[in-house]
């Protein structure tokens, strides 16, 4: 250690030896295996930074606590997130008052059926419509009739026991509109690299 | 003076840094095995233990306790004597504390593949092996406090300090949040449920890290840092202020793992403030580390050892800033679930505890074997590749983190999800994840380097077994008179280990004890009722296979939450779950509302059954392991009664007697309707199967609040 030569010791306290480096103040008899320990005092910066952690969490506390802060109480918050959801959404809720059940073919439409597609029904008819849990949409084979009214009712209302669920709820009338015409429109045809045998009666 | 002559037995360090370098390179080689399945899922094999659910388990665990854990043991079994001028108190206690600990390693590499698991992070272990874990720790204790009792040192210096609170925490911590009912000889029920399982596992979950992984890492800061550079600690001010905030303050973080959960706002706002609170005292720690380097910076330059413990402390500092960070609502509301908090952990495991686990073998290796290390620029090659390797892991994490949570939360102008279906988000960060195997890959290739080092230099020294030294005894040790509160309580270390305790009590008596009497913490709801005994039996199995490592049941209250997984978990919900299944990770999407028939994750029994057996026939992009062993096994319902009777005796009400008959008539009836429905979709499976209880459970999930079709009226107003 390059510790224990100390000229200027007279100059300072006896409990006190220097660090040659530093310059800083060892304290003596403190001695561990050799390691020796420093008398420096905490820095500044590093007490504030603890200050305002501690305000912080008195503050934050009293928020919460005292006046139950609209941004700390969990229920609130919620509650807050749903009502401004619904205030910004009210008016296009009921903006289909003329909704027809028929085909749709435009480019957009097919597009917005294709991502209801993917997300909801391919889970058991497969991405390219080949079916595994649920039927094959590619063939000329259909359970429950092969318009668009046919399918539109099965999505909306289900056949719950065969395991296919209402979407009533999940999607919006447009949105079942839309699936239903991207099968007629897009899958029904192809070639899918699966297909399950057919089911149902050839139209 | 007279000095009194004494010998220093070195064995045991030796065979902990053996230990040390063994456990690691298995236990980081299973982690990197983990980041390959989540981008190859199929690289299980089909063998049910080497599947990521069933080995995730076993990463942490040996990466915390075998690797880690064994570090500790060499820094606290080569230190402690030095500085208290003392062999430690009792060989025998010291040779049952190395097998005993190497031999649940070994219990818990064998049983955690094979599915044996509390499902409690961390705290896996079955109850049998907890129970030696226990004792062993004992052992330890016994012999670290002896040996401080024996000392020729008056003082205790603060390495010694953290080794202390180190012993008091884990016991009580372990101890408390492993307490369960015994099934059978290896399958417990935690005697805590739901939100209350929830709050004790996070408490000790929380830690865990922060008394496995960081106070005996300081310790051995303190000790190996000027003991490496030559030079003396930089405040001994900053480390009475910083050893005492630090333990009274991180006990009590815990629930900041559970904000906007269904535990109550209170004891989360003392996981957020308590967690800010604790970013001084832990960079109390990085400073005082750095700082003892002041006036060594150029051997920094040139010494590996040395910049290895600087990139630790710093990796360090980086964690215990970003922790508390992570502690805030709006940032955890983007964070929890997703890949961030694996980056955190990782600059925090690999950076901070593999960089100073590396830097002391570094450093003892040449003293232990009385030759030079074989190779210092081997060891440079290992500090680059650790650094950089560490990077690479985290870096594309933290993206990977932002993205997802990003998409889960982003809806189109209409108000709906912009990307409804989970599996979407998965496929984006996939080249994260190989990125991320990548870093890791480094890391383990400079692990390699670290072994050869390590052998090398074995094979050229002589092992020196025993070292001579001399102090005077402590009676005759020279006191000064004028000695302030705390220097005189580092001369009573049995007062300081009960000071500790005190001190580390505090936090978790005022989050438990009040979450588990006062009732209204969990509100009632009536319909939620236990579970069918072919659903307790399908959950079992879910907790078997570590479903919850990559799937929570927790669903928060945010509009795209409750958009995606339906209404958001109510605490009332949980209260039958011994243990509780919320989760911390998201690479599948939440289940909490698995069965709900309205919501748009249902599917069909069918769909379950394919879904397992090949999850890529349904979804070709999906990360997720086939399971096709639950389609094969026979349901074991032989502890079918003792598992009624042990959740009877934990409170769930089952009728009277239920065990005795009735139970496996409900469970076999129930099985027949779901393999009748099975058959009806085409499936021709017998009702014995495991994979028909797993359905059970799975369609159970989340429903009893759904029965009137109004689960919006248990929401606070």
């Amino acid at each position: 250690m390059a510790t224990d030569e100390n000229k200027n010791s007279n100059l300072h306290n006896e409990d006190y030896e220097y660090d040659t480096l530093t310059n800083d103040r060892l304290i003596k008899g403190h001695n561990y295996d050799g390691i020796r320990e420093l008398d420096n005092a905490l820095p500044p910066w590093w007490v504030w930074l603890f200050y305002i952690t501690i305000a912080f969490a008195i503050i934050y506390s009293i928020r919460l606590f005292v006046f139950n802060a609209d941004d700390l109480v969990q229920a609130k918050e919620f509650n807050k997130e749903m009502a401004d959801y619904h205030a910004k959404h009210a008016k296009s809720d009921n903006a289909d008052a003329n909704f027809t059940v028929a085909l749709l073919t435009d480019d957009a439409s097919l597009a917005e059926g294709e991502k209801t597609w993917v997300s909801i029904c391919a889970a058991c008819h497969l991405k390219d419509g080949g079916g595994l849990v649920g039927p094959n949409m590619t063939d000329d084979y259909w359970i429950h009739g092969n318009t668009v009214d046919d399918l539109y009712k099965v999505v909306t209302d289900g056949v719950i026991e065969k395991g296919m669920l209402s979407y009533k709820q999940q999607l919006s009338d447009k949105q079942r509109l839309e699936v239903v015409s991207y099968i007629l429109e897009k899958l029904h045809g192809t070639t899918p690299a699966n297909p399950k045998a057919p089911q149902g009666d050839k139209y | 003076m007279e000095l009194q002559k004494f010998t220093y037995d070195n064995k045991l360090s030796k065979l902990f840094l053996y230990a040390t370098v063994t456990w690691g390179a298995i236990g980081l080689l299973v982690g990197l095995t983990a980041a390959f399945e989540l981008i190859f899922p199929s690289w299980n094999a089909g063998l049910p233990w080497l599947t990521f659910s069933r080995i995730r388990p076993l990463h942490t665990n040996a990466a915390i306790f075998a690797f880690v854990g064994n570090a500790i043991f060499l820094a606290v079994y080569y230190s402690t004597p030095r500085l208290l001028k003392t062999p430690m108190y009792s060989k025998l206690l010291g040779n049952i504390h190395f097998w005993g600990w190497q031999l649940i390693i070994v219990a818990a590499a064998i049983t955690l593949p094979l599915g044996f698991t509390q499902s409690k992070e961390y705290a896996e272990l079955e109850w049998p092996i907890d129970i030696a874990v226990a004792l062993v720790w004992v052992v330890f204790g016994i012999n670290l406090i002896g040996t401080l009792i024996k000392r020729r040192i008056k003082h205790i210096y603060v390495a010694i300090w953290f080794y202390i609170a180190t012993w008091v925490t884990v016991a009580v911590l372990y101890i408390t949040n492993n307490m369960a009912l015994p099934v059978s000889a290896m399958k417990s029920y935690s005697v805590y449920a739901g939100v209350q399982d929830a709050l004790v596992q996070w408490w000790y979950g929380h830690n865990a890290v922060a008394f496995f992984l960081t106070t005996p890492f300081l310790g051995l800061m303190y000790y190996f840092i000027p003991k490496a550079s030559n030079r003396p600690v930089y405040s001994y001010k900053l480390s009475i202020i910083h050893f005492w905030a630090l333990i009274f303050l991180y006990i009590w973080a815990g629930p900041h793992h559970l904000l906007y959960s269904a535990l109550p706002d209170w004891a989360q706002a003392l996981g957020v403030v308590f967690s800010i609170m604790l970013l001084a005292p832990s960079w109390g720690g990085m400073i005082n580390g750095l700082l003892t380097l002041r006036g060594a910076w150029d051997k920094v330059r040139e010494d590996p050892i040395l910049k290895m413990f600087v990139v630790g402390v710093t990796a360090y500092g980086m964690s215990t800033f970003e922790g508390p960070m992570l502690s805030l609502k709006t940032v955890n509301a983007l964070s929890h679930f997703t890949d961030w908090t694996i980056a955190h952990v990782h600059i925090g495991t690999l950076g901070w505890n593999g960089m100073l686990t590396f830097g002391m073998i570094y450093w003892l290796m040449p003293r232990l074997f009385n030759t030079k290390l074989y190779s210092v620029k081997m060891a440079n090659i290992h500090f680059w590749l650790a650094t950089t390797g560490m990077l690479f892991f985290s870096i594309p994490l933290y993206f990977a983190g932002f993205t997802q949570s990003l998409m889960w939360k982003e809806f189109t102008d209409a108000g709906a999800l912009a990307y409804p279906n989970f599996l979407d988000t998965v496929t984006q960060i996939l080249p994260m994840y190989a990125m991320r195997a990548f870093g890791g890959s480094l890391y383990y290739i400079g692990f390699i380097l670290f072994i050869v080092n390590v052998w090398k230099t074995a094979a050229a020294g002589k092992f020196v077994r025993y070292e001579e030294d001399s102090a005077p005894s402590l009676e005759k040790a020279p006191s000064h008179g004028h000695e302030n509160w705390h220097r005189r309580l580092e001369g009573m270390p049995v007062k300081f280990t009960v000071a500790a305790l005190i001190v580390i009590l505090i936090g978790g008596m005022v989050e438990i004890i009040p979450m588990i009497l006062v009732k209204s913490n969990v509100p009632t709801i009536s319909a939620v009722q236990p579970y069918t005994p072919l659903e307790l039996e399908g959950r079992d199995i879910y907790v078997r296979e570590g479903c919850y490592l990559c799937h929570s049941q927790q669903i928060r209250p945010f509009r795209s939450e409750v958009e995606r997984y339906g209404e958001y978990s109510k605490a009332g919900e949980s209260v039958y779950d011994h243990p509780f299944q919320f989760g911390s990770k998201r690479t599948g999407p939440d289940l909490a509302r698995e069965g709900v028939k309205t919501l748009p994750n249902y599917k069909p029994n069918s769909w379950h059954y394919n879904h397992m057996l090949d999850p890529q026939s349904l979804n070709p992009e999906s990360v997720m392991p086939p399971y096709p062993w639950i389609i094969h096994n026979d349901l074991d319902v032989s502890t079918l009664a003792s598992k009624i009777k042990t959740m009877q005796t934990l409170g769930v009400p089952y009728p009277e007697g239920y065990a005795d008959g009735q139970a496996m008539k409900d469970l076999e009836k129930q099985a027949s309707e779901i393999a009748q429905n099975l058959k009806d979709a085409g499936i021709d499976v017998s009702s014995k199967k495991e994979i028909i209880a797993l359905i059970a459970y799975m369609q159970r999930l989340g429903t009893d609040i759904y029965k009137d079709g109004n689960p919006e009226q248990y929401s606070s107003k």
